[in-house]
């Protein structure tokens, strides 16, 4: 197969904005990537929903598990209304069958719920193990050869080759080779991306994905099923699921308010006795499960693995929970200039000839710094120069070619004659000139100023003691950037820049872009100093990172989302990988964190508030001899009908509230306190209004069939 | 007593007779010596209840306690489940 050329091939790091706008949707909206079959989703939750009647299930969640003795409890008195002791009223078996009844289907909807979100979660699972084959692999041996062994038998370490048409077997890291890959089948963007050695950027290879063309030699990083495809299978099926924080806080919360509820239940009847308005069993029973918080109880787990669903749909890879949960209550949010706020390839726009050089010669030496330099930076110089007549006159293989560094911040050629020429921040030139007892000429800090005026990069060039010019890069900010940033700026999140530019540049593409605060001609150990001096604030703060020198940084800051493309080291430091390499993505996973703890603080109240009504539906019908029949304000028809009318609202507002606790209540990048106040009143007052409706409505129709 | 308590429970312990906790407290306790005034209302309600109601009442009893135990353990390491 013929070699492509590079310049056919995505560059990493980041595709054009209009394909990262693509790239924001959930994967199942990607053209590219296979969908998750659905049918026969609710037909599986069904049968899970009894299967999960298992009481050692039901131990995990203490409102259920309540509800379910109960169940047990009124199904004893419906076979012999007497076992408590003498039950008032006219057929005593028939209202206890039917609490019975409705109290076994509370707990089979709680189950449901669990299961359509787990459901939803395998079938998104098996998805993505559709991308994965038990392919053969090519392990190179220690003596050279090759052994076809199973994609399974491969272990951290081993050195495998890859040709065009095949599948990649692992999770690896570019050793040798240059080589375009199709990873559609993890991002849905069809357009391949060239992998190589020894860059940041475009070394990481993912298991699954396919070589199109040229052939690579991986060194595999990770033992079968610990690849990030498959971690991200164990995430959405719920596997490796454990209670979050956030979640254990709740799930106390609601063992609080079932244990006082229970204790006040268990010590009523004697007071009813007392009071000669004795309650049988079976109302008490219903009387329980009507205060406590079954809403919430029987949806928590649907929520929490719907937040993961959510998360994995927009391709990322979170290590927990926690992660996703502690994305939604970050304070500062920590980016990168290149790349992120803008769109990364910055392009050579003009040269400024300074020190009585023409434009010429700047071209010359441009062309010269950036023979050996492969980023789309030093590509553009080179088609700038080129354009501009720049010639080389020097044998490049006979040159030696000077890599940038974070350190030096210069890149260059060094001739074959020992002339040096670097291009790179003008004070790093500067230095380079005077450590050459070169002079420095004022026209340089002119033409400096004038390209950081214009927010792009000013690159200086020169050769050895010589400066020739400065090299205008344009930066491109992402199109609506700015608004994704007003929107963290309404949720309270304080966006900080980093760049390595000078403060000129910074401050224009700052105020371009609306970040609240940048930092310029920042090092690797800035970014972590940024973080710390946050976190010393109490503040909770996230960062985005694909090289190895972000592996401190995203191992320091509270939620690090790194690059899929970046390094191992990276992907090992942070909590989260985002499969599509976009950093911008971090804006939709804290969109996802705050979704899910809002979900779960609405439907909390909610919960909560329907107690309101069932109070007034139930204790003046129980307590009918004792004055507080004036409580009765929905009018119930008897005693009966009225602990049948709210047990029946208490099990059906669970399914009717799935949708909403599968999708999430929808976002809205409001502050804190508005946030509060719009969800206290649709859910805090709608929780209260609610049930008084319904449970009328429901009343009115078991008295029409004649149940009352 | 202290020396006889684990680390947690002299934790736990500290934590809810602190200022702030003091109201949620006293509600607790009067819940608990609700608890203990149940049977002395039972004991003072005229009535007679069958033998064999007795032992289920009692088995509903112990079935009470037993949930109010496993809400305690909920409450106490959630983690657990």
């Amino acid at each position: 197969m013929p070699k492509l050329s590079h310049s056919l091939l995505k560059k990493p790091p980041l595709p054009s904005a209009l394909i990262k706008m693509k790239l924001t949707k959930p994967r199942q909206e990607r053209k590219h990537t296979p969908k998750p079959k659905t049918t026969g989703l609710y037909s599986r939750a069904f049968k899970q929903a009894f299967v999960k009647l298992d009481p050692r299930h039901l131990l995990k969640n203490p409102v259920m598990f309540l509800v379910w003795v109960g169940t047990i409890i009124t199904a004893l008195v419906t076979i012999e209304p007497n076992l408590f002791g003498n039950t008032p009223g006219n057929n005593p078996r028939l209202f206890n069958g039917l609490i019975t009844l409705i109290l076994f289907l509370t707990v089979i909807f709680a189950n449901f719920a669990e299961a359509v979100a787990e459901g939803r979660g395998k079938a998104q699972a098996d998805t993505l193990r559709a991308t994965k084959s038990d392919t053969n692999a090519r392990k190179l041996l220690p003596n050279g050869s090759i052994q076809e062994v199973s994609s399974t038998s491969l272990r951290r370490g081993d050195q495998i080759k890859v040709i065009a048409g095949d599948i990649i077997p692992a999770d690896g890291e570019v050793i040798t080779g240059v080589a375009s890959v199709d990873e559609s089948a993890i991002t849905g963007e069809s357009a391949p991306v060239l992998k190589e050695p020894g860059t940041d950027m475009a070394s990481s290879v993912t298991g699954g994905t396919r070589i199109i063309s040229d052939e690579l030699v991986i060194r595999v990083t990770s033992d079968p099923g610990q690849g990030f495809i498959d971690r991200m299978i164990a995430l959405v099926e719920g596997a490796a699921r454990t209670k979050t924080p956030n979640e254990i806080a709740l799930t106390v919360l609601l063992a609080v308010l079932t244990q006082v509820f229970l204790v006040v239940i268990a010590t009523l009847p004697t007071v009813s006795v007392y009071v000669k308005s004795p309650v049988s069993i079976a109302v008490l029973i219903a009387l329980l499960v009507a205060l406590i918080p079954t809403t919430i109880g029987g949806l928590l787990s649907a929520i929490g693995i719907a937040g993961m669903d959510r998360v994995a749909q927009f391709n990322v890879i979170a290590t927990s929970g926690r992660a996703v949960e502690a994305c939604g209550d970050i304070n500062t949010l920590v980016l990168d200039k290149t790349g992120t706020i803008t769109l990364g390839n910055r392009l050579a726009e003009e040269f400024i000839p300074v020190n009585g050089h023409s434009l010429d010669d700047v071209a010359k030496v441009a062309l010269a710094s950036s023979i050996f330099d492969e980023t789309p930076e030093g590509k553009s110089i080179i088609k700038l120069a080129e354009k501009l007549g720049g010639r080389l006159n020097f044998n490049p293989k006979e040159s030696a070619g000077i890599e940038f560094s974070a350190k030096t911040r210069m890149s260059g050629t060094d001739l074959p004659n020992g002339v040096e020429i670097r291009k790179g921040a003008v004070d790093a030139i500067k230095g380079f000139v005077r450590s050459r007892n070169g002079q420095i000429t004022p026209e340089l800090d002119v033409a400096y100023e004038r390209v950081s005026r214009l927010g792009g990069t000013p690159l200086a060039v020169c050769q050895d003691s010589d400066i020739y010019g400065v090299i205008y890069l344009k930066d491109i900010i992402k199109p609506g950037i700015k608004e994704r940033f007003d929107q963290m700026r309404r949720m309270g999140i304080k966006t900080v820049m980093l760049t390595g530019d000078n403060r000129i540049t910074a401050s224009v593409i700052a105020q371009e872009a609306g970040v609240d605060d940048f930092i310029a001609e920042a090092t690797p150990e800035d970014k972590i100093e940024v973080i710390r001096n946050e976190q010393a604030q109490g503040k909770l703060v996230a960062m985005t990172g694909d090289g190895t020198n972000d592996a401190p940084a995203l191992a320091q800051a509270n939620v690090g989302v790194a690059m899929n493309s970046g390094t191992q080291a990276a992907k090992e430091a942070a909590n989260m990988v985002d499969l599509d390499s976009d950093p911008t993505k971090l804006i939709d996973i804290v969109t996802i964190g705050k979704q899910l703890l809002i979900t779960r603080g609405a439907l909390t109240t909610f919960s909560i508030a329907n107690d309101v009504a069932k109070y007034f539906a139930i204790i003046p019908a129980i307590f009918p001899g004792i004055g507080v029949g004036d409580l009765n304000i929905m009018g119930l028809t008897s005693t009966q009908s009225a602990v049948l009318s709210a047990l029946i609202y208490n099990a059906l507002i669970i399914p009717a509230l799935i949708p909403l606790a599968l999708t999430g209540v929808k976002f809205r990048p409001l502050t804190a306190d508005q946030l509060l106040q719009r969800n206290i009143f649709i859910y805090g007052l709608g929780g209260v209004i609610a049930p008084f409706i319904a449970i009328k409505v429901i009343d009115v129709l078991i008295a029409a069939v004649g149940l009352a | 007593m202290r020396y006889l308590l684990p680390q947690d429970v002299l934790e736990t312990l500290a934590f809810i007779s602190a200022e702030r906790y003091r109201i949620p407290l006293i509600i607790f306790l009067i819940m608990c010596f609700n608890v203990l005034l149940a049977p002395v209302v039972a004991a003072a309600t005229p009535g007679r209840v069958p033998h064999w109601q007795v032992y289920t009442i009692s088995l509903l009893g112990l079935v009470t306690v037993a949930l109010c135990v496993y809400l305690f353990v909920v409450i106490f390491q959630p983690e657990k489940f």
